[in-house]
């Protein structure tokens, strides 16, 4: 959660998708066209984004660099399963609570009064759902995580919330948002989300790079690699790409191969250093074999 | 078409057109998102004619498969030439040629719903009080090809709504298991803040997960398809669901089953099911799963469905043992049997003889009305 406002040109309004385009790359992140259209879109049109794709390929890291585009405040919800209003919007601070009954124990008020003090704001725990509708200054971003780990139940009620931009809290009343806040939210597709909810989204699928594209990223993240060794991991974990793994390696999979062999001191790949670093590919045990079997050698003669 | 991009109003009766077309072409969007359409597109403009098609889809996918199948639509709709009919576009009759396993046992099922002549038809609708009635109770062994696509998407659909009224159950049952401080608190103010009235909550929901283990072998060929349907509408619908096939060995397939579509579902299993020769080994392929896979998806709120019939080449003592490990790592443990949708089978192989004590559940697999008996089991 940050809220540092900088002197990027377009504080809070984001004209042109080229523009937004410029401003990701200024930012570390390389956004295609369509990436901006949909943000695009989504800021103006007051519509929630859904982000979908597999894992490692920049889902959660668009909400923040969107934030910082913004100048706003980046609010992060992540879900998982059991997800529920407490730990989603908000919750009362019973500890605390307890001990101003006590301390109050003797004090002239009536009872309604003592109530009244004990579920005030003073004694709301804000939660990430809660503390993006009360944002004074600007319009934040909301970032809700891996909806898909979330239930179904969750998915209703955040339906709701994305409506109205309003919670009723009954000791406190309804509070509805200053600012209405963007929203993206991304999904792993580990279940189908509610087609309600995929009905008030803008979509977008984020796949893996092509060869050009994930050069520029690593190019953008590393900027001081040397090229030769950046082509050739980008080789290497595109071929892996190609082979049927259960978990394919995403982006921050390549970006961690690239970093893992210049903490070795090496510049080029070779048998040796992928064996060292196979677990910066492969994820589980099954894939490291399936890999293997596929011949390393043959991937990385490949890849040069 | 192009005349459309100058004219406004025309543009607009377009985009409407096109949000029409997609729909009846596979995308699943609807009245809400043609309007975001015709926002979006308000907002991009049509100067740019990829940034207009970047923006409709933005506005009318809302799944992988829509992504991919945006483009070519966008293309046949919007381009003045008119395209040969992109063979894509059209709903191929429903055709499923699975390969599980060696060449003793192949299975092919076409279901040509398409392409029934209307007698047909109407001898379909006639022959029987009620269709589906019929359909519900025909042995899935028994049916006869006129029937598959239609016992086919009898079945989707009600499995389909069971899985959903069975996700959706945990909410209602309603046990005092928890303490609710916010209301206790509330209650203990008068008493200076000792909480002496408690008030309690509901009980923190539990999600069950489910474990399929499918007999795939050749006397199971008639049933195993259907009962993969049955899988892949639970694996839908359930976060929590993992599908194993079995015959001499164990393929899980869990993650090929969570496609949109059924008929990519099965393509990828034919190409991920070994080449599996000789005789059923039910307890063999139990321990690879045990060893493998047991400490991942055998959990004490697991419900492990076994669909077999119960014919092994393997030794029974071996499936009583790993039965047990299974059965004591899991809350409940469901047996189907087609057979039993027999009358007069007993469970008198030694194989199923040996596995009975362990099972919780020991019920018939053989026609939909049995599978959507399981509602109350699960």
């Amino acid at each position: 959660m940050m809220s540092p406002s900088h002197d990027s040109a377009s504080a809070g309004e984001i004209k042109e998708i080229d523009g937004l385009v410029q401003e990701f790359a200024r930012l570390g992140y390389v956004a295609d066209i369509a990436l901006a259209t949909a943000i695009y879109l989504g800021t103006h049109l007051h519509k929630p984004i859904l982000i979908e794709g597999h894992a490692g390929l920049g889902k959660t890291e668009v909400a923040k660099v969107l934030a910082e585009a913004l100048g706003t405040r980046l609010i992060r919800l992540q879900c998982y399963e059991g997800l529920d209003i407490s730990s989603a919007v908000y919750e009362w601070n019973y500890q605390k609570q307890l001990l101003a009954i006590k301390l109050q124990e003797k004090s002239e008020r009536t009872i309604a009064e003592k109530e009244k003090q004990i579920f005030s704001r003073e004694f709301l725990l804000q939660r990430p759902l809660l503390l993006s509708i009360m944002e004074e200054n600007a319009p934040p971003v909301l970032l809700i995580d891996e909806i898909d780990r979330a239930d179904e139940a969750f998915e209703a009620f955040l339906l709701e919330l994305l409506s109205d931009f309003q919670i009723t809290v009954p000791e406190l009343g309804t509070i509805g948002a200053k600012h209405t806040p963007h929203v993206i939210l991304t999904s792993n597709r580990s279940r189908e989300l509610s087609d309600a909810l995929k009905r008030r989204c803008l979509y977008h699928w984020i796949d893996y790079p092509s060869f050009e594209k994930e050069m520029k990223i690593v190019r953008a993240r590393l900027p001081g690699v040397e090229e030769a060794l950046s082509r050739q991991v980008v080789r290497l974990v595109q071929a892996v790409r190609r082979l049927d793994l259960a978990k394919p390696p995403g982006v921050s999979e390549t970006l961690d191969c690239v970093q893992a062999a210049m903490a070795l001191g090496k510049n080029r790949l070779d048998l040796e250093t992928v064996e060292q670093t196979l677990g910066c590919l492969v994820k589980t045990m099954e894939d490291g074999a399936a890999l293997k079997a596929s011949g390393i050698e043959s991937l990385l003669s490949q890849s040069n | 078409m192009t005349a459309a991009r100058d004219n406004p109003d025309q543009l607009g009766a377009g985009i409407v057109a096109f949000c029409r077309f997609a729909h009846s072409h596979g995308l699943s969007n609807g009245m809400q998102q043609t309007l975001t359409a015709l926002q979006a597109a308000n907002a991009v403009g049509v100067a740019d004619w990829h940034r207009f098609s970047l923006a409709l889809r933005a506005a009318l996918c809302s799944s992988q498969e829509d992504w991919e199948r945006f483009d070519g639509l966008f293309a046949v709709f919007w381009t003045a030439e008119q395209s040969q009919p992109d063979s894509r576009n059209h709903q191929s009759p429903l055709r499923c040629v699975t390969n599980l396993e060696s060449s003793a046992s192949r299975l092919l099922i076409h279901a040509d719903g398409g392409n029934a002549s209307p007698a047909e038809h109407e001898a379909k609708l006639v022959a029987g009080a009620s269709p589906h009635r019929r359909l519900r109770k025909v042995d899935f062994s028994e049916a006869p090809p006129t029937d598959l696509a239609a016992l086919e998407q009898l079945s989707l659909r009600l499995l389909r709504r069971m899985s959903i009224r069975l996700s959706r159950r945990t909410k209602i049952e309603a046990r005092s298991d928890y303490v609710d401080l916010r209301r206790s608190i509330r209650r203990s103010i008068a008493q200076g803040g000792d909480p002496i009235k408690l008030a309690w909550k509901g009980r923190r929901r539990e999600k069950k997960r489910l474990v399929i283990f499918l007999d795939i072998s050749g006397s199971m060929n008639l049933y195993s398809l259907f009962l993969l349907r049955f899988a892949y509408v639970l694996q839908k619908h359930f976060q929590r669901v993992h599908t194993f096939l079995f015959s001499t060995g164990v393929v899980e397939v869990s993650d090929l089953l969570r496609t949109r579509k059924l008929s990519e579902a099965l393509s990828g299993l034919s190409q991920r099911a070994p080449e599996w020769s000789g005789g059923t080994r039910i307890g063999g392929s139990l321990r690879e799963l045990n060893q493998h896979a047991g400490r991942r998806v055998l959990t004490s709120s697991s419900f492990f469905i076994i669909l077999s019939d119960g014919w092994d080449t393997g030794e029974p003592q071996l499936l009583a043992q790993e039965l047990q490990r299974t059965r004591a790592r899991v809350r409940k443990l469901l047996w189907l049997n087609p057979l039993l949708g027999l009358k007069d089978y007993q469970p008198i192989t030694r194989g199923m003889r040996a596995a009975l004590p362990y099972v919780d559940i020991f019920a018939p697999a053989h026609n939909l009305e049995s599978l959507l008996a399981l509602e109350r089991y699960l």
